[in-house]
This record gives C-alpha cells, sequence and structure tokens, in this order.
C-alpha cells in the first residue's frame, strides 16, 4: 500500500524525495500491533511496557513482539516482511545510539513502504543520525517519537515511565492523517 | 560553509557513544572521527553511512568529504 513518490522529471535526488507513509487508521482499537525490539539494553522491556500501556489507554486487539537479531543494521527483509503480514502497525524501539537508531530509522522507512505504518522511537541524543538516515533513504522529514536519553540502565520503573510519557506521540505517527502530510 | 547547527547535531549523537569529531574546512572539508576509551564499538555507523549522514548534517557535497575513522573500525 505505501509507495513512493519521485519527481516525473527525474530531477529529484536522494535527498529530496518525497515519501508518503502507508495509510493510517483511525485508531488502534481493536488494532494488532507489532513490537519490534531491536535487542538494546532495556529495548524489550520498553517495548513491553509501551504494549501495556497502548492496551490500557487505546484498547489496541493485541500484540506480537519480535525481536531484530542485530540492533545495529537493517532489519532481514524476511523479519519486516513477517511483520507486514503479521500485524496492522508497528512500534520499532528503541534507537538509542548511532547505528541503531539510524537501522530503527530505516526499518520504519522499510515497513512504511510495505504498507504498514510504523513508529520508531529513538533516544533525544540520536536526533541528527535518524533525521540524516531518513534522508539517505529518500524519506527526508520523517518523523519519529523521541524520549530522554538513555534507555539503557534504566532501572524498570523508569523504563515505564518512558513508555508511558512517549505513548501518546507514538499513537499520533500510527493514526495521524497529518503525520502523511508531513513526510516530504 | 558548513552547517555549524548540523555539526552540533552530529557531534551530539557522536558523543553519546563515546566518540569526537573534529571537521576542519579548506577546499575540502576534513573530518576526523576519534574514539573515547569510553566508545560503543558497534555504535558507530560504517563509513560508507557516514559520508551521506554528514553530507546532509553539513550541508556539502559528500564528494568534498575526506572521512577519518578510527584505527579498526568498519569502513
Amino acid at each position: 500500500m505505501g509507495s513512493l513518490i519521485m519527481d516525473p522529471t527525474g530531477q529529484t535526488t536522494r535527498a529530496e524525495a518525497e515519501m508518503r507513509l502507508a495509510r493510517r487508521p483511525e485508531s488502534l482499537r481493536g488494532r494488532t500491533v507489532g513490537l519490534l525490539d531491536n535487542g538494546k539494553q532495556n529495548a524489550g522491556r520498553f517495548v513491553d511496557e509501551l504494549g501495556k500501556v497502548l492496551a490500557e489507554r487505546y484498547s489496541i486487539g493485541g500484540v506480537v513482539l519480535r525481536k531484530k537479531p542485530v540492533a545495529t543494521v537493517d532489519a532481514p527483509a524476511e523479519l519486516l516482511d513477517d511483520l507486514h503480514d503479521s500485524v496492522e502497525l508497528v512500534v520499532i524501539a528503541v534507537g538509542d545510539c548511532g547505528s541503531c537508531s539510524a537501522a530503527a530509522v530505516a526499518d520504519g522507512i522499510a515497513l512504511e513502504r510495505l504498507g504498514t505504518p510504523t513508529a520508531v522511537v529513538c533516544t533525544e541524543s540520536f536526533k541528527a543520525t535518524a533525521d540524516a538516515m531518513a534522508v539517505v533513504r529518500g524519506a527526508s522529514g520523517y518523523r519519529y517519537a523521541t524520549v530522554e536519553h538513555p534507555m539503557a540502565g534504566l532501572p524498570a520503573d523508569e523504563v515505564r515511565a518512558r513508555a508511558e510519557g512517549v505513548a501518546d506521540e507514538v499513537v499520533s505517527l500510527l493514526v495521524d492523517a497529518a503525520v502523511r502530510r508531513g513526510a516530504a | 560553509m558548513i552547517d555549524l547547527e548540523g555539526l552540533a547535531g552530529i557531534r551530539t549523537s557522536l558523543e553519546a557513544d563515546g566518540y569526537e569529531i573534529d571537521v576542519t574546512e579548506g577546499e575540502r572539508v576534513e573530518v576526523v572521527i576519534s574514539a573515547t576509551p569510553d566508545a560503543c564499538a558497534e555504535c558507530l555507523v560504517p563509513a560508507s553511512v557516514m559520508v551521506p549522514i554528514l553530507e546532509h548534517a553539513l550541508k556539502v557535497p559528500g564528494d568534498r568529504i575526506d572521512l577519518t575513522y578510527p584505527e579498526g573500525h568498519e569502513t
């Protein structure tokens, strides 16, 4: 369903390409959400807590947990295909280092191109890397959610607090039609 | 002229992973990334990925950038 819009004149550079995000649902109610743990420290706990918050606040239908084999490189195509086939929406977390932030954004863009609405969560320190990777992958202006850095090393209650704090932003990325216009 | 705000953003990201960045601009833009003792080896993107990241952040063409990476790091 997702598509990449290129300049028909052929003059568009990689950095100027416009990407249309996957079609968003009006709400998360009853939807199955894929939670992709990228393997960074506390990422698994974070996505687990985020899933609980989404269930509590937004009545999602359920979650499907998956884990990337390597945080610092793009997810295997088979894993993204599996998520695309298994769930309606995906959350990827957590971009808590340079390479894993870049890879998380790349994975999010890849899932959007497959047609799966996706929200990526990075820590604030890696916005420059995440933004640049979005440009590299032809999705300048790609939006993602941020939490305070770091995630690694936090005790469980603070991970839960991070999840509670970012949940609404994650949801706005997954359902807000305005986001689709913002990815230019 | 490199984009100093973009450089600051990249510097913040690199420092969070234990790296330092020095940029010298002349005819070409020389970028040296060095590791501190606390550097996270796997957290630094390959140099082949860093060049387009720098291109975007510094707002200079990639073919003007000469990038030096920490010794032994994947390029």
